[in-house]
């Protein structure tokens, strides 16, 4: 059902979600990027619908409202876990079409994949999302060629639009109480973006032996700012700790980990099954066009851009893979 | 041909005397070095006007110093380079009148973080303001500024160094434990972290406030303050009597405050400056060096409220090369 | 649902000492009926984190970790497991199907720790040997002093063939010395189609193992391999295990050869 608000009608039906909800939206944090004066957009808890980030695509992705970068599994005490209390308050994420796409890839590895994960299936069972459309394109995105440019499982659709705010919102609860006048809204979305990106269709083991992977390996740094930034990387560590002043009680976390950091592939006894940098952009960039789809039937990329845009090296991941479709001719 | 040139006067206008009998150099200051490119064309103008041999040159404090002007000219450039003066915002008493003092030197300063991603702070604005708060003035001060610990604007050469800081903020729960920043402050600074329960601890007594840590984190774990922080070195010099380098003074200190105690300053020279020093200009080092740091500090911080992160040196000691002292070159 | 990163409380029954460097701890263990060789647990000492350890050995009630010490976790094992309990949780993997090798000339390669994991088939074979044709082991050490399962061994000698070799040994030494592969090439068969091969070790030793098996003229097929990586949670969760497609902790760490050539990290 879709609706037609002024501004404060939706901030007021937006008032009323944060009363029933905790509600995370990409927003600008102010000063806190990278480099002195400059600005990041990650996700936060808005006050109102301004708050929001509505131009900008967010650098870091809406992942880590459902999986935080820090989790605590169990907390341990002599011999006792003690298992920490599920969210109490259901959870509404405002996020773009990519981002819905990723969703399904978080599922993938956390639902799918062998065991169901405990503490995600918690989050995610009280989690909603509200899409905010794409008048245009981002710059560094290719949703277009992935496929995910449109997405038509959220719960609610919200766009600003000068001082109206147009809504969609098939999950009843959203619409509770609200009194505008209803029409047909449906969500933008882009046909066409700056970047195209053509996967490659017959990868082998064949290209393990390719000089790309050192060509774009060798300029890496290995900071893994492309995992932390993608909506569909998953992977973690286990670390455990006891408190400094009580080590007698301590706790389990599992916090994000790269594939690209070193450290990540190191045995007991030191042994590291993939050293060097041009490997492990080889693993991630194959996980990412062709792996996952092997065992989920569909790529793990969304197109969502976002490591090509964070990476400090300017190493582009669109370029590679562009690179690899070509050598298939 | 008679040429009747006040050479003092003109000297306190900021242009030189030259070695070629009858000519001289046209001194342009640009505060912080940062200027539009059209101001280029402006100074290129004057130039081809009225340089003899049509050469510039680019100045160590970052101005341009056009060469072989005619000292006959002298009014009229005065005139010419006003357009320019007003491009670059300096401040002036009076239009068309020129630089009207000399002594304080144009204020110099780094890239900065329009461009440099270890900068700081932007070091070019707070150039200007600087420039607003104390030109013209015929003291011999010398200020710089720079955006980092790097110190590429070499500010512990001047009277007054003005070195960014920032107060590195850590939120633990976007901390992955990759340890970039600990290894990127073991190399490219003062190894001021380590970890523990793989948490980053943060050494306050060591950490400079460079920021290595924040351009390194790959999370924002850590981020800058919002706050803008400063270094304050000062008396650093170079010279004929003793070439010295600047001392910190204030670590973690405000722009304000930095501006209140360069302006105290002039007032203590005023008052102390040798009644013998040549064109009223005598480095602020050795008029502290003769009345003692405690009687600078009393002036310097007249009005001044540091806050409380601030961290102020007792005593500073300042050692440097002494040219006058000849016994340390002879067996 | 449960929580399956919650680990159990088990007590330690018994702590057999190999080396100076290489115990076996006897875990308590309710279920070790559904227990197999290869697959492996997740063991820790709160605190200071979990490692992922093979099964060498299953009891009525009881399962066999033998641990190495070589890493944080295993050497605050070490120090502080006396008297006392370790926390763990599995088993992961699908470890090794004994219906494989029945029938067979089996020939079961491994170095070091890596007869752990294996430890389960030659227990079988070595208590079942009419259940298949014949059975070697070739287990290489270090050197002699670093030789596990010293009482197995004896047990195995009366049973199965067992050629147990050190990589180096003192003078005096009068046991078999030479790398594993060094016996492969020597191993007479009835009919080696009807062969198969079990090679555990380090990534290294898997390699030139298995280079020297296929120059015996056998398929592929004939051999499984079990590998050895970072697993943090034996769940497909974290990631670290994972070779292309594959999550060795939930379709391994036991591959037939066939599949197992495909994994490269």
């Amino acid at each position: 059902m879709g609706y037609q608000f002024t501004k404060a009608e939706a901030n007021a039906l937006f008032q009323q979600w944060k009363e029933r909800y905790d509600v995370y939206a990409p927003m600008l944090m102010k000063g806190e990027g990278c480099f002195s004066d400059t600005d990041i957009v990650r996700y936060g808890q808005p006050d109102t619908l301004e708050d929001i980030e509505w131009a900008k695509k967010s650098d870091y992705s809406f992942k880590e409202v459902l999986l935080s970068i820090n989790q605590t599994l169990f907390y341990f005490t002599e011999d006792k876990t003690i298992v920490p209390n599920p969210p109490k308050k259901e959870i509404l994420i405002f996020l773009r079409a990519c981002d819905m796409h990723a969703l399904t890839r978080l599922d993938d590895v956390y639902l799918k994949n062998g065991f169901e994960d405990i503490y995600y299936r918690q989050v995610r069972e009280m989690t909603h999302f509200v899409l905010m459309g794409c008048t245009q394109s981002c710059e560094t995105g290719f949703c277009v060629s992935m496929g995910t440019n449109k997405a038509d499982t959220y719960d609610g659709y919200v766009k600003l639009d000068g001082e109206t705010v147009l809504m969609d919102l098939p999950m009843a609860e959203l619409a509770e109480g609200a009194k505008a006048e209803e029409l047909a809204v449906t969500p933008d979305y882009v046909t066409e973006n700056f970047e195209k990106v053509t996967l490659p269709k017959n990868l082998t083991n064949e290209c393990f032996t390719d000089d790309i992977w050192k060509e774009f390996g060798s300029r890496c740094i290995a900071c893994g700012r492309c995992n932390f930034a993608c909506p569909t990387c998953t992977c973690y560590t286990m670390q455990d700790i006891f408190y400094n002043d009580n080590p007698k009680n301590g706790e389990r976390r599992r916090v994000w980990a790269s594939c690209q950091v070193d450290g990540y592939t190191v045995i007991a006894g030191g042994y590291d099954c993939r050293k060097n940098q041009s490997d492990r952009m080889r693993f991630k960039v194959l996980h990412k066009i062709s792996d996952h789809e092997k065992r989920f039937g569909h790529t793990m990329c969304v197109g969502c851009g976002r490591c090509e845009a964070i990476c400090p090296e300017y190493i582009s991941y669109i370029t590679l893979i562009n690179r690899l479709a070509e050598k298939e001719g | 041909m008679a040429m009747d040139i006040n050479t003092k006067k003109i000297k306190r206008n900021a242009f030189r005397v030259s070695k070629k009998r009858g000519y001289g150099a046209c001194r342009i200051r640009v505060p912080g070095g940062y200027l539009d490119s059209k101001v280029l064309g402006m100074v290129q103008e004057i130039a081809d006007k009225y340089s003899a041999t049509g050469k510039i040159h680019l100045t160590t404090r970052q101005g341009f110093e056009i060469e072989d002007i005619r000292l006959t000219d002298i009014p009229e450039i005065t005139r010419a380079i006003q357009p320019i003066i007003e491009a670059v915002g300096i401040n002036q008493k009076d239009p068309y009148t020129g630089y009207t003092e000399s002594g304080t030197r144009n204020i110099s300063a780094c890239i900065g973080n329009n461009v440099c991603p270890f900068a700081n702070y932007n070091t070019s604005a707070l150039a200007r303001k600087i420039d607003k708060a104390i030109f013209p003035n015929d003291l011999h001060f010398k200020v710089a500024c720079t955006g980092c610990s790097n110190d590429c604007a070499k500010v512990r050469m001047h009277d007054f160094g003005i070195i960014g800081m920032t107060m590195p903020q850590y939120d633990p729960t976007r901390c992955i434990s990759c340890e970039a920043c600990v290894k990127g402050c073991k190399s490219l600074s003062v190894g001021a972290l380590s970890i523990n329960n793989y948490k980053i601890v943060r050494d306050t007594e060591k950490c400079i406030g460079c920021g290595v840590c924040v351009t390194k984190c790959p999370t924002r774990a850590w981020t800058r303050s919002q706050k803008k922080y400063y270094k304050l070195t000062i008396m650093g010099r170079t010279g004929k009597k003793n070439p010295r380098l600047g001392q910190d003074w204030l670590v973690w200190a405000d722009e304000e405050n930095i501006i209140k105690i360069i302006c105290n300053t002039y007032r203590f020279v005023e008052q102390y400056i040798s009644p013998n020093a040549p064109a009223r200009k005598e480095h602020i080092g050795y008029i502290i060096d003769r009345v003692g740091f405690e009687e600078y500090k009393k002036w310097a911080l007249e009005g001044v409220e540091l806050m409380p992160e601030t961290i102020m040196k007792k005593c500073i000691y300042w050692n440097g090369i002494h040219f006058t002292d000849k016994s340390a070159w002879t067996d | 649902m449960k929580n399956e990163y919650i680990p159990q409380l088990s007590t330690v029954r018994e702590v057999i000492k190999h080396t100076a460097l290489e115990y076996t701890f006897r875990m308590e263990f309710d279920h070790a009926e559904i227990v197999k060789p290869g697959q492996f647990f997740e063991i820790s000492l709160p605190k200071y984190g979990e490692a992922p350890i093979s099964v060498s050995g299953i009891g009525a009630d009881t399962v066999d970790f033998t641990i190495r010490r070589v890493g944080k976790v295993t050497n605050e094992i070490f120090e502080n497991y006396v008297g006392d309990k370790l926390f763990i949780r599995g088993p992961y993997g699908n470890g090794f199907d004994i219906e494989n090798y029945k029938g067979k000339e089996l020939v079961v390669i491994a170095g070091g720790t890596g007869l752990s994991p294996i430890k389960g088939v030659v227990d079988y074979f070595a208590a079942h040997t009419d259940e298949n044709i014949s059975t070697t082991l070739i287990a290489g050490f270090k050197d002699p002093d670093s030789v596990l399962f010293r009482d197995d061994f004896k047990f195995w000698k009366e049973n199965i063939n067992v050629i147990q070799s050190v990589d180096r040994a003192p003078e005096d030494y009068t046991g078999p010395v030479g790398m594993v592969t060094k016996y492969i090439p020597d191993l007479k068969f009835t009919d080696i189609s009807n062969a198969s091969f079990i090679c555990v070790g380090p990534p290294i030793m898997i390699k030139f193992v298995v280079k020297a098996i296929l120059e015996l003229g056998v398929k592929e097929e004939q051999i499984w391999v079990s590998h050895e990586r970072k697993m943090c949670c034996g769940l497909g969760k974290c990631g670290h295990c994972r070779v292309g497609s594959t999550y060795i902790c939930l379709d391994g760490p036991v591959f037939n050869y066939v599949d197992g050539k495909k994994l490269i990290d």
